[in-house]
């Protein structure tokens, strides 16, 4: 299947010439009156990294579950080695060799890593009696590949990260064989480390001749490992470049039309009135965090997986039971028990996993933006309708949301416009302490500066931000100050406007070097 | 209008295959109806016409008659309806059924009470049952099939103690007030009243209120709703005690129409009750379901029961069909209208040429 195609070195593959794995001709999708593809054509080539780019909603998603029979198409021409071919359903897909790792996980919760990656596996043979060490030996090569082998394949899905759930899906992906295999957003929740991984993955998948198909919003991403870049908006086609003879202005411009703005840094608005002091902080996930947040300030919160993060969060929300240490907010002490306490004392916490924690799927965007604020729009039982409409549709300008309807149900959404749904829902909630846990996640290059915008407003009125993400940059950039984590532990405490990526990662490594650590995404 | 029609068809679409479900059984029971042998005259808002060979089925006896038979079962699918939308279930209700019925009864007969008092304090007893529901659920955090099922013995267990394991009936004693009762609550106006006004209430109490957004979002998504800080023990306990509510008036009604306190009334009516809600549309997963489509699954279920009772169909039979129409209607959610009007340009394209 994976014979290496004579020809095509990546090296040379600028244009690349020759008979194209995959291509697809007049591809249309219509869901309802929304038009998501509109007549988009492309060629993929064996051994080329081609990436997807468009804003959100732009259409990325949509085309990618097309070729791997995930969606039905309401027209499309596919042809794979210049036979024209007729994908129905994700089985013919493997069949025909293609496979997508979705943007919003798939996988079975309840059921081990090893079971999620063989079941409709056409390459897992099954036997008449389910046999789990079969299947943990049909997972252990793809695990190991992406660097998940220190974790027993018996492990349940549900008690891993998201970080290595993506990476799961990966790896079944991978045991897949497949020719063509599209990657949606599969780095926007790993760390860099397993995003250098997953690079040293795609590099052996294109010297094998492999088609990947790759769509991300990272600029940095497309210049360093793919070979051409295919632009949507609004769901149909605007052009394809080679890498090497484009740039990072000229992309954005076919993506939405005109230029982005982009300051260095935020301004600076942290007063001396200290909002939240966490002192000796034990959770468990986290050993000794101590930490203050003044009025008006951003802090960001760097390292590692598993170096403590998301469970700051976890702990000033209420989600996790305190160990030991105090915390004082506004200076009162502070000791929630659950996310309500919490938000009654003026505590927001924006999920770092929006479908599991985050979303109602089966509701509206409206009722999703709206729900954490109802009982200010309370009158009496009732919900008040009128003002519901107007407050939400307000945040939906404000986070420049792209839906069919506000009735529209939020699985119809794209990523990342569900993503500013939630962003959406948790700026209606007035509050003094915002927990943003990676609150761009998927969203578009020109979103991710609105809502830098908004972070930086939210500063100037005076609330305290914490904030992770997994990109430095983006740390760097909108936060006064940056403080290290390292096992859960404070490693460093960083002015942000006289750091570096290097002297960061430095402190979020260190320490925990000649330990042995799980690679985990 | 024209509007708000593609608005309801799209938006919609599982209360239209519902309705649709309702329309061809309505029209089955019309059509297999046994006939008037004469003539019969209709009478209806004054106006009044005489049709010969009518269907029994159209008789508005008739109609009257399967609606006030159903209300029971069809008033405890509202607050079912709820408890299935936040992804739990109730199996207890059947038993709070004859718990309440059997109160009412003591009361009335044995105790003398007016009749105010005595459907007060059951409608409080199936309340209170409800409570215990929902409290245990939401405080000990164990599934909700467990706890019911406990409650559900339980009360069996409590109802026949009140009554020493006899029945009581309500004529016959020397009690004037049992009798009223009888007579009042068991008019068809009364019963059909009844479940129409708390189909409206359950109906708006789900669109419009916060409660109602609450249930549906918890169904939808259990942990979201927590990381949103939605008082989820409340509502729990909420839609439990409501249901637990609506039992006790079924119960109410039960004894009224059956003259009696049985405390073995309501046996396995807690699955008549979740097929009404399932057949409506709404998901036993949670999150995804109406009132309006429990009130068309109460109609089906109604209509079916009435037109093999008319053709004197066996019991036995009826059960097999009813299994039958059960499986039937969830399939009929299933198919996309989408795939249907596919299928049929396809149809007509394949003939045309
Ligand atoms: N099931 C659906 N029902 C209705 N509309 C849908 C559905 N799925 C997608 N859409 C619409 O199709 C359009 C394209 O969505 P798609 O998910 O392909 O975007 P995307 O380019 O992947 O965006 P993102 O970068 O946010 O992931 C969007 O406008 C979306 O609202
Ligand atoms: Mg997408």
């Amino acid at each position: 299947m994976n014979a290496p195609r004579p020809g095509h070195g990546y090296d040379e593959v600028m244009t690349p010439s020759g008979q194209p794995l995959l291509t697809a001709r007049g591809v249309s999708k219509h869901f309802g009156g929304v038009v998501a593809l509109d007549d988009v054509s492309l060629d993929v080539f064996g051994g080329e990294v081609h990436a997807l780019m468009g804003e959100n909603g732009a259409g990325k998603s949509t085309l990618g579950k097309v070729l791997a029979g995930a969606l039905p198409p309401t027209a499309a021409r596919l042809t794979i080695d210049g036979k024209p071919v007729s994908i129905r359903n994700p089985l013919d897909a493997q069949r025909l060799g293609v496979t997508i790792i979705f943007q919003e996980l798939d996988l079975f919760a309840h059921l081990s890593i090893a079971e999620n990656i063989a079941i409709g596996n056409l390459r897992y043979q099954e036997r008449f009696a389910v046999s789990y060490r079969a299947m943990a030996q049909f997972a252990r090569p793809a695990l190991s590949r992406v660097g998940l082998s220190e974790l027993s394949p018996h492990t349940p899905v549900h008690s891993l990260s998201v970080a290595q759930q993506q990476l799961v899906a990966i790896a079944r992906a991978l045991s897949m064989n497949a020719r063509v295999i599209v990657f949606d957003e599969s780095t926007s929740a790993l760390t860099d480390e397993a995003v250098e991984r997953l690079f040293a993955v795609i590099d052996q998948l294109r010297r094998d001749g492999v088609a990947c198909l790759y769509v991300t919003h990272k600029m940095d991403e497309v210049f360093r490992i793919c070979d051409r870049i295919t632009v949507l908006r609004d769901g149909r086609y605007v052009g394809t470049r080679p890498a090497k003879q484009t740039d990072m202005a000229e992309l954005v411009r076919m993506m939405i039309g005109h230029d982005v703005r982009s300051d260095a840094h935020a301004a600076a608005c942290a007063t001396d009135r200290p909002l939240l002091s966490i002192n000796n902080l034990r959770t468990a996930g986290l050993r000794d965090v101590s930490l203050q947040v003044a009025a008006g300030e951003v802090v960001g919160l760097a390292g590692l997986v598993g170096a403590g993060r998301g469970e700051v969060g976890r702990a000033l929300f209420g989600l996790d039971p305190i160990l030991g240490g105090q915390m004082t907010l506004k200076g009162q002490p502070y000791r929630p028990h659950t996310p309500r306490q919490a938000m009654k004392r003026g505590v927001a916490l924006l999920p770092r996993d929006r479908k599991a924690e985050g979303l109602m799927m089966q509701m509206s965007v409206r009722e999703n933006a709206s729900i954490a604020v109802l009982d200010s729009l309370n009158n009496l039982g009732w919900i008040r309708r009128r003002r519901e409409a107007q407050q939400t549709d307000h945040v939906g300008r404000q986070t420049r949301l792209k839906a069919a309807a506000p009735q529209a149900v939020v699985s119809s959404l794209s990523g990342g416009n569900q993503q500013k749904v939630l962003i959406g829902r948790w700026l209606l909630r007035e509050a003094d302490l915002y927990f943003l846990d990676d609150p761009t996640r998927g969203v578009d290059i020109g979103a991710k500066e609105d809502i830098y915008a908004i972070i930086e407003d939210l500063a100037r009125r005076g609330k305290a931000v914490l904030m992770v993400s997994s990109e430095l940059p983006e740390l760097l950039r909108c936060c006064d100050r940056v403080v290290v984590l390292n096992e859960g532990r404070v490693a460093a405490d960083f002015d942000a406007r006289r750091t570096t990526q290097e002297q960061v990662l430095t402190h979020a490594t260190s320490a925990a070097a000649g330990h042995a650590r799980p690679q985990a995404g | 209008m024209k509007q708000w029609l593609t608005n309801f068809l799209t938006h919609r679409r599982d209360l239209v295959q519902s309705l649709i479900v309702l329309a061809i059984l309505f029209t089955f029971a019309v059509i297999f109806s046994p006939r008037t042998r004469g003539e019969y005259t209709y009478n209806l808002f004054g106006l009044s016409c005489t049709v010969e060979h009518w269907p029994i089925f159209l008789k508005i006896e008739n109609l009257t008659d399967l609606l006030r038979a159903n209300s029971p079962v069809a008033i405890i699918a509202l607050g079912m309806t709820f408890v299935i939308l936040t992804g739990g279930i109730d199996l207890s209700v059947g038993s709070t059924i004859a718990l309440s019925a059997v109160v009412c009864a003591t009361l009335l007969v044995e105790q003398q009470t007016s009749m105010a008092t005595a459907m007060i304090a059951s409608m409080v007893a199936g309340g209170l049952v409800g409570l215990v529901n929902g409290g245990l659920i939401a405080l000990l955090r164990i599934q909700p099939f467990i706890i019911t099922l406990a409650t559900m013995i339980g009360i069996r267990g409590l109802a026949r103690l009140v009554v020493n394991n006899e029945q009581i009936g309500l004529v016959g004693g020397q009690s004037d007030s049992a009798i009223h009762f009888a007579h009042i609550m068991s008019q068809k106006s009364v019963v059909i009243g009844a479940f129409l006004l708390l189909a409206i209430a359950f109906g708006l109490l789900l669109w419009g209120t916060v409660l109602g957004r609450y249930v549906r979002a918890m169904g939808d998504n259990a942990r979201a709703a927590q990381y949103a800080g939605l008082p989820t023990r409340r509502v729990l306990a909420a839609v439990y005690t409501l249901t637990g509510l609506l039992a006790g008036v079924a119960g109410v009604f039960t004894c009224a129409r059956t003259n009696n306190g049985n405390p073995n009334e309501g046996i396995a009516a807690e699955l008549s009750v979740i097929a009404v809600v399932v057949i409506g549309g709404t998901s036993l997963a949670g999150g995804r379901g109406s009132v309006t489509g429990t009130v068309i699954g109460a109609l089906v279920i109604a209509i079916l029961t009435n037109i093999l009772g008319l053709n004197n169909v066996d019991a036995n039979v009826q059960s097999m069909i009813m299994a039958l129409v059960i499986i039937l209607a969830v399939v009929a959610q299933t198919i996309s209208l989408g795939a249907v009007t596919r299928w049929w340009r396809q149809w007509r394209g394949s003939t045309t040429n």
